[in-house]
């Protein structure tokens, strides 16, 4: 079929979780979504704001895509949860990048705030497709579609992220590797939580691919995509005041579930600059020295452009070191000392 | 019961006048200092911004000196300072300290009210009946005291500009000050405020001069208090500009409860639509807003102040760049974080102004 034209989704932010959906829908409507590459070791990332790292990276990946393509999408996410919000930065992505590419090019910034009706998901993308000269009707069946994609891209998951090389988290035509039923998986001795932002998490630009280490020392890597939204909403039911970032929700409520125990260790990743991050990482560490500390040896990484691989080996390694001290202590002795959380 | 309060700018006058006039037991915070930031950089991190570290620290010492209420004015999202509390309160808790949590809410709605109600259950025990009736009495005499405060610094910032003594202002300022927060009586307070203009107003001025016009724009801590901005509004007074900024605290509780003249907001929000589409939160809007009808009013330049890390600020700041270029106005952002950047600011602001000036001859 001929393509009507060539979309850019720069690979950043919140791509990292709706990529199924957003690929999907352009394609479903006859455009060709072009997924920006990474920076890499050689590439050069954009300095147009003083902002952290990930939204750099967004500048650097639609600029990198504004002369090839003749959209850009780069919607303007102000919540993706029906009573909570995202990051204010998000909500001035769109122009920060409009400024940013110096050259004219049309931008796909469809509001997405899923607390009114007016902008929910549908309407959004009904709207962007009016944009592409969609038909009604085709918008609806490229939505079912999309909303399939991500729905089988979500139950795979898991087992995507401990099968596959991060580079291929993303690329929708590599099919998740599935084991013959025969064989038990070999599931790797230590179980280590991985949580943050789903960009910190995978993208590898900022993380150096961490996950892969992880997955090199023989880490089976849990993520907060795991839980469900009961679970996490437990743990931070009866705070003193509601976290009103939907992201940082998630990120505080799998922290306290996974400190409580049930995995051999959990490791925080976050971006230099961060705000969200820095308040509640602060919360947390507080009320976890206050509950008299965590039995679960716990990793905080803070990531920003200077961030090199050699250094992150290192303290990876001598996480695993202490996860392992920690389980034979754990072996040899039924009640182990509660570790002082510092 | 001895409640405190956080310091900002001349805020602790108009908490100060309510708690003596209504009766009510206070500790004033120490004024904030080196020691105050260092407390507050201590238990918290790096990327935590300014107003949290210096807020916390104010609490700490107030409770240590024997405070055991804290009141502060909340905040909702989108912005970190809505979550203040939060973290506040564990970390206090962390660090052993014993207090009560009082939050004035940010916006009058019943949800509010009700929190309000249920956190002061227990205080309003400890209250007596002549706390309650003359609390009205307290909060007139409060806000009285506060809009005599920012009509003097409205004044010392005109009069400022003109001395021929440098720092000849800054001194009957601060006694002005003084005077008004320490009348007690309606009419005590009337002639202090009456003495403290006409003391600002005979300060020994050239008026032939013509000084040049700058903006204050930015996160609203930062704007309003000087010992967070390490005296930006008196630096550039002092080196002969006459400085406007638009954040006052009688400004923003007029906003809060949907009163008063708030269609400067509205101007500055509409005028940011160009360059941003959507109201980002906080002051981000207003900063990018301002700078642009400034910039058409006839302004010189623009100061804009935020801490490090903020989150709506950041993005501001990315954009103001543009404006600056677009609208041929000059934009110095300043970045505040604990450290110690006062001789820093000072070259920098010298530096701004000169080029000012040379800007407004070539024209």
């Amino acid at each position: 079929m001929e393509k009507k034209g060539r979309i850019g989704i720069p690979r950043a932010l919140m791509f990292y979780r709706y990529v199924p959906f957003w690929r999907t829908f352009f394609e479903s409507l006859g455009w060709e979504a072009i997924v920006s590459e990474g920076v890499g070791k050689k590439g050069k990332i954009i300095y147009f704001e003083d902002s952290c790292l990930p939204m750099k990276l967004l500048v650097t990946h639609a600029t990198s895509l504004a002369g090839e393509v003749d959209h850009l999408f780069v919607p303007r996410l102000v919540s993706l949860h029906p009573k909570y919000i995202l990051c204010p930065k998000f909500r001035g992505a769109p122009d920060i990048v409009r400024l940013a590419i110096e050259k004219k090019v049309s931008i796909l910034d469809e509001t997405i705030d899923l607390r009114t009706r007016k902008h929910s998901y549908r309407n959004a993308f009904s709207k962007i497709g009016e944009k592409l000269n969609a038909s009604t009707k085709e918008i609806h069946s490229a939505f079912s579609k999309a909303e399939r994609s991500y729905s089988s891209f979500q139950n795979e998951w898991v087992d995507r992220i401990n099968r596959l090389p991060t580079k291929d988290l993303f690329r929708l035509e590599v099919p998740t590797p599935v084991l013959p039923k025969t064989l038990s998986p070999d599931e790797p001795a230590l179980r280590v939580a991985f949580i943050g932002h789903p960009y910190n998490l995978f993208d590898t630009d900022i993380n150096k691919d961490i996950l892969g280490l992880a997955k090199q020392l023989g880490m089976r890597i849990l993520t907060s995509d795991l839980l469900s939204e009961e679970v996490i909403e437990h743990e931070i039911s009866n705070l003193s005041k509601e976290i009103y970032w939907s992201s940082g929700r998630e990120i505080v409520g799998s922290l306290f579930h996974f400190l409580s125990g049930g995995v051999d260790g959990v490791v925080f990743i976050t971006s230099f600059k961060c705000g969200i991050d820095a308040l509640l990482q602060e919360f947390v560490k507080r009320v976890l020295r206050i509950r008299g500390g965590s039995s679960v040896p716990f990793l905080v990484l803070s990531f920003d452009e200077h961030t090199g691989r050699e250094g992150l080996t290192t303290r990876l390694e001598a996480f695993k070191d202490v996860i392992e001290e920690r389980k034979r202590q754990a072996s040899n002795d039924k009640n182990p000392i509660p570790n002082k959380f510092q | 019961m001895k409640v405190t309060f956080p310091h900002l700018g001349t805020m602790h006058i108009f908490c100060k006048a309510i708690a003596e006039t209504a009766g009510i037991p206070y500790i004033l915070p120490p004024e904030t200092s080196r020691k105050t930031l260092s407390l507050g950089v201590l238990h918290s991190n790096e990327c935590i911004c300014l107003p949290f570290k210096i807020i916390l620290g104010n609490f700490i010492e107030a409770l240590r000196m024997g405070a055991d209420t804290i009141v502060m004015v909340g905040s909702g999202p989108p912005c970190r300072l809505g979550l203040y509390d939060l973290v506040q309160k564990v970390i206090l808790e962390d660090l052993g300290l014993h207090y009560r949590w009082l939050t004035i809410p940010p916006r009058l709605t019943w949800k509010a009210i009700w929190k309000n109600h249920e956190e002061t259950r227990e205080l309003r025990k400890e209250l007596s009946l002549k706390n309650v009736l003359f609390f009205p009495y307290a909060l007139w005499m409060g806000w009285r005291k506060m809009t005599f405060c920012e009509t003097l610094e409205r004044l010392a910032m005109k009069v400022r500009a003109r001395e021929t003594k440098k720092g000849e202002t800054q001194k009957r300022f601060k006694s002005a000050l003084s005077w008004v927060d320490e009348a007690k009586t309606s009419k005590t307070l009337e002639e202090a405020f009456r003495s403290g203009r006409n003391l600002l107003q005979e300060t020994v001025q050239d008026f032939s001069r013509i000084p040049l016009r700058v903006a204050i724009v930015g996160e609203l801590y930062t704007v309003m208090d000087p010992h967070i901005n390490r005296g930006v509004e008196q630096k550039l007074g002092e080196l002969g500009v006459e400085v406007t900024r638009t954040s006052w605290f009688s400004s923003h509780i007029r906003r809060s409860l949907r009163k008063g003249n708030v269609n400067d907001r509205i101007r500055f929000l509409d005028a940011s639509k160009a360059y941003l589409g959507y109201d980002v939160g906080a002051e981000c809007n207003i900063s990018i807003g301002e700078a642009i009808l400034r910039s058409r009013e006839g302004y010189d330049g623009v100061v804009h102040l935020m801490p490090f890390a903020c989150m709506p600020e950041t993005t501001a700041s990315g954009i103001l760049t543009k404006v600056g270029k677009d609208w041929n106005i000059p934009i110095l952002t300043i970045t505040l974080d604990e450290q110690e950047i006062e001789g820093r600011i000072e070259t920098l602001l010298e530096a701004f102004v000169e080029m000012l000036e040379w800007k407004k001859k070539a024209a």
